[in-house]
């Protein structure tokens, strides 16, 4: 992790002395070791500010759509991360020429909160990005045998009615403090659809109905989209296993279209996409 | 508060019978804003029309449902009806108690229940309608034909006679596609090349219609009535407007390719026009077999041309045009019977595709029109095997409609150049057209031997002294159960018509889809067999699916006149009940321009917003269903309308 920090510092340096981008999105300490901070660096001299350890777990992509079009951005991602700017490539709000994409292969990441291990149960399973243009560490082996989908089984297993009352009991729990959205990487509307008044789509304030309907328009807004950075979940400060429910659409955006969310720049997002061989099974 | 009128239809008992008319129009009578229902037999009946328009005057309405049928049925209908009254057409709803209530329902109560549900949902919407204007735009009276075989010849020619200025498409360097390559024509067996050519030349000669050959179109931009298309031109390395067509450059040539007019079975020279009666009558240089361009030495034909017309640094050009409408009848291709290896052909001299005897039959072709073989030799028997590749669900499930046809003109040819015995092999004979049948019969009767059985191999492996040199069929007879070994020397095959190569490419130029089998989708099967998703796109012939000639000409003819209606036009009314953006939340993301099957969405980069082509859009709505902030509003179907018909659904 130091090596990576290093290479980190030195590609933020050269590429903003060069001109290369204007900007590199990358991590920065916070107010100790283990809660590092997003930061975004324009001076060549600030390079030194970048850190990289265990707990920089936030996803950087999530800053891409902040910048003017055309602004040339050096961003750094992880394995997830790269997936995610895949996604705002296809969708048009970055373009691939603009971006310079420091991957990093890294493994063992930590939740700052509970100081864990992040594994398999709240993220993709990956440790080397799908894309990028420099890599800041040598390719890591893949984990085999582990599916992103292992901990649906429990979740897949209970009657409609249970899961039901699963999701309400998580759901109730919900401060609408919109964590989940702010750290999700494809959650960019400047105005979300909750915040609209005519029509009203849904309370602002928590309620029972109304967190259901925020929390399932917004899992559908990420359908064939999300690609399981595991961001939302660890945000939430509420400790609403936002994942599975991600993860639950994933998978069966992944079985019923044969493709996963954010892994190659020329696919078109499932969602917006029709094939005359679209399985029917998408029909209730 | 808004004055509604509610109608409810019988529909003579196909509603009456689940549903419990006067219960609903009883239950619609109560609901707030609702001043008057009734019900009728037939609303759409001209007195059921007369009871809405009254009603409209004397209870001085401003809204009107109808709940009857699909809104796909008569809603035109009831527009123009309460337009006549002089209310704004979109101040309608259609509830439909037919097709979503009385005919899927059994149980009276339930079917009851809904409607009043659907009433009431149509009720709460009614009250939010808000009234849209018709818009015009001009019309480019022009239009273009893409592909010259006969049908795009005989739609330009219906265009041209009908007085509009008519572009004509055509990627080869002659005019009269397959066809042209035909020797005669069932079931009259007249010659093809007598029939086809007067009508190429009038093409060529027509002052209306401007022939672009060598060419393609690259790229299609606008809308119905105002379409902008890119025509890149292929360099011919002649200048067609020097050469007087004396062909003195083809006599001298030494450069030397296989024909592909022929089938591959005879030669051609480098510079060369593909048959003798080809439109236009002017040379092209082919590069890949032209000795100057492949060795860099030679320009004999720049020596022999008086006129001055060789130019061998001409490159592609690039022509634009504006049209009103456009017509694709960009044909088949025949599929490549090589893969088949069961039927031996590309192994076996003796196997022959449809398209190869068609050429040897014709007196313009390799053999003169002598029906010989490869090696020279007159064939003493022949088998023709029908469906290769059609009506087989491991390459084509669908029939290609002609060969049933072709194979019995092939028959009765061979009978009449040769001594040979004649076989067919078919699965069902298939003479489905006028005077077809006639044929079949006229041709069992010519000593023809009908095997009814599709073909399973063909193989020059001899299992007994009179299969010796010979190809052997191998078929089981289904009408007497028996498998069958038929020696014969010359073995015919009627592969499938296929969608053309690279028609992925005119899907999306044209933005037209495609069916499972690759072939151009119409809008309906039935009642809009010409007419594509994409307005003011036509589709005529065989890119439609196979078809015969006289099919493709009705269908080209059927398709000049859609077209007219469109450019015989000075204005057209669009649309009104279209999206729009609201640009301050739209997030960008560009969903809409990824569903829109018109194209209407573009996005605006410098904005970070997308904006709708109001002449392009539909009014279907999926990208306001696709818009994750809903930024956008479809007129008609606004959110809140959609709300309110929601909450009167379910409150009921």
């Amino acid at each position: 992790m130091i090596q990576i920090e290093k290479r980190l510092r030195e590609e933020a340096k050269r590429l903003l002395e060069t001109k290369e981008a204007a900007v590199v999105l990358a991590f920065g300490r916070g107010f100790d070791e283990e809660h590092p901070m997003p930061l975004i660096l324009r001076k060549p001299s600030d390079a030194e500010k970048i850190v990289f350890n265990e707990y920089c777990t936030f996803n950087m992509a999530r800053h891409l759509t902040e910048f003017p079009p055309g602004t040339k951005i050096a961003v750094a991602v992880k394995a997830a991360d790269s997936r995610a700017v895949t996604v705002l490539i296809q969708e048009g709000k970055v373009k691939r020429e603009d971006l310079i994409i420091l991957g990093i292969p890294v493994a063992g990441m930590k939740d700052f909160r509970s100081g864990t291990a992040i594994d398999a149960t709240t993220t993709g399973p990956a440790v080397n990005p799908v894309l990028y243009d420099i890599l800041l560490a040598d390719l890591l082996p893949e984990p085999k045998d582990v599916s992103p989908y292992d901990v649906l089984a429990e979740i897949e297993a209970m009657s409609p009615d249970d899961r039901w009352g699963f999701w309400s009991a998580e759901f109730s729990r919900c401060i609408r403090c919109y964590a989940c959205r702010k750290a999700c990487p494809l959650c960019y509307c400047e105005t979300c659809f909750v915040d609209q008044a005519k029509p009203r789509w849904s309370e602002k304030s928590p309620s029972a109905s109304s967190n259901m309907m925020f929390h399932l328009t917004r899992f559908y807004h990420l359908a064939g989209r999300c690609i399981d950075c595991g961001s939302c979940s660890r945000a939430c400060p509420m400790d609403i296993p936002l994942y599975l429910f991600h993860k639950k659409v994933s998978k069966e955006c992944e079985e019923m279209f044969d493709q996963a969310a954010g892994m190659c720049v020329d696919a078109k997002p499932v969602m917006v996409d029709f094939k005359v061989e679209d399985s029917d099974d998408i029909l209730l | 508060m808004s004055r509604i009128g509610v109608f409810v239809c019988h529909c003579g008992l196909n509603i009456a019978r689940t549903v419990r008319v006067d219960e609903v129009v009883e239950f619609a009578r109560k609901l707030p804003g609702v001043v008057l229902a009734e019900d009728y037999k037939f609303v759409c009946s001209t007195p059921g029309q007369e009871l809405i328009q009254e009603s409209i005057e004397k209870h001085r309405l401003d809204r009107v449902i109808v709940a009857a049928c699909s809104p796909l049925m008569h809603e035109k209908t009831f527009r123009k009806v309460i337009e006549k009254s002089g209310l704004n057409q979109y101040m309608l709803t259609i509830v439909n108690i037919r097709e979503q209530c009385s005919w899927v329902i059994e149980d009276e109560d339930k079917a009851t229940e809904k409607a009043k549900a659907m009433v009431n949902g149509a009720v709460y919407r009614a009250r939010l309608l808000a009234p849209l204007a018709a818009r015009f735009i001009d019309v480019n009276h022009d239009a273009l034909v893409v592909g010259a075989g006969i049908t795009g010849i005989q739609a330009a020619l219906e265009l041209a006679n009908a007085g509009r200025k008519v572009y004509l498409v055509e990627k080869g360097s002659t005019i009269g596609g397959h066809m042209a390559q035909f020797d005669k024509t069932f079931p009259t067996l007249d010659c093809s090349a007598c029939i086809l050519t007067p009508k190429m030349d009038a093409v060529l000669q027509h002052p209306n219609i401007e022939l672009l050959t060598y060419s393609e179109v690259s790229e299609v931009q606008g809308f119905v009535g105002n379409f902008n298309v890119k025509v890149r031109q292929k360099a011919r390395y002649v200048d067609h407007e020097k050469c007087n067509g004396c062909m003195a450059c083809m006599e001298k040539c030494p450069g030397k390719a296989s024909s592909e007019f022929d089938e591959l079975l005879s030669t051609r020279k480098a510079i060369y026009i593909p048959f003798p009666q080809a439109v236009p009558q002017k040379p092209i240089i082919d590069r890949e077999s032209c000795t100057y361009f492949l060795k860099g030495k030679c320009r004999l034909c720049e020596k022999i041309c008086q006129q001055g017309a060789i130019d061998y640094e001409q490159q592609d050009s690039e022509i634009s045009l504006q049209v009103g409408a456009i017509i694709l009848a960009t044909g088949y291709d025949l599929m490549n019977t090589e893969a088949l290896k069961q039927f031996g052909y590309g192994s076996y001299p003796g196997v022959y595709h449809a398209l190869e005897i068609e050429r040897l039959f014709n007196s313009t072709g390799p053999t003169d029109g002598k029906a010989v073989m490869r090696d020279g030799r007159e064939p003493a028997s022949i088998a023709i095997l029908h469906c290769i590749g059609s009506r087989d669900k491991n390459y084509n499930e669908y029939c290609s409609r002609v060969c049933c046809m072709y194979a019995l003109k092939f028959a009765h040819l061979f009978k009449e150049k040769t001594s040979a015995d004649v076989y067919q092999l078919y699965i069902d004979m298939r003479c489905f057209g006028k005077n077809y049948e006639e044929f079949y019969h006229r041709l069992l009767e010519e000593d023809v031997k009908f095997i009814r059985g599709k073909a399973a191999r063909v193989t020059d492996r001899a299992l007994s002294p009179e299969e010796e040199g010979k190809l052997i069929v191998e078929v089981e007879d289904t009408l007497s159960n028996k498998f069958m070994r038929l020696p014969v020397d010359m073995v015919v095959l009627a592969p499938a018509m296929q969608a053309r190569r690279g028609v992925e490419d005119l899907s999306r130029i044209f933005n037209v889809s495609l069916d499972k089998n690759r072939f151009f989708i119409e809008r309906h099967p039935k009642l809009d067999p010409l007419a594509t998703h994409t307005d003011g796109v036509f589709i005529a012939g065989a890119c439609q699916g196979p078809k015969d000639i006289p099919d493709c000409v009705a269908q080209a003819i059927g398709a000049a006149a859609e077209a007219i209606t469109i450019i015989g036009k000075d204005k057209l009314e669009l649309e009104a009940a279209t999206a729009f953006v609201n640009q301050q939340i739209c997030c960008g993301c560009q969903n809409c321009v990824q569903v829109c099957p018109y194209d209407a969405p573009g996005y605006l980069a410098d904005k970070g917003a997308s904006e709708i082509n109001e002449a392009l859009c539909k009014g279907c709505g999926l990208c306001a269903a696709s818009c994750p902030t809903g930024a956008i509003t479809a007129r008609h179907f606004a959110n809140d309308q959609f709300m309110a018909e929601l909450e009167g659904l379910m409150q009921y």
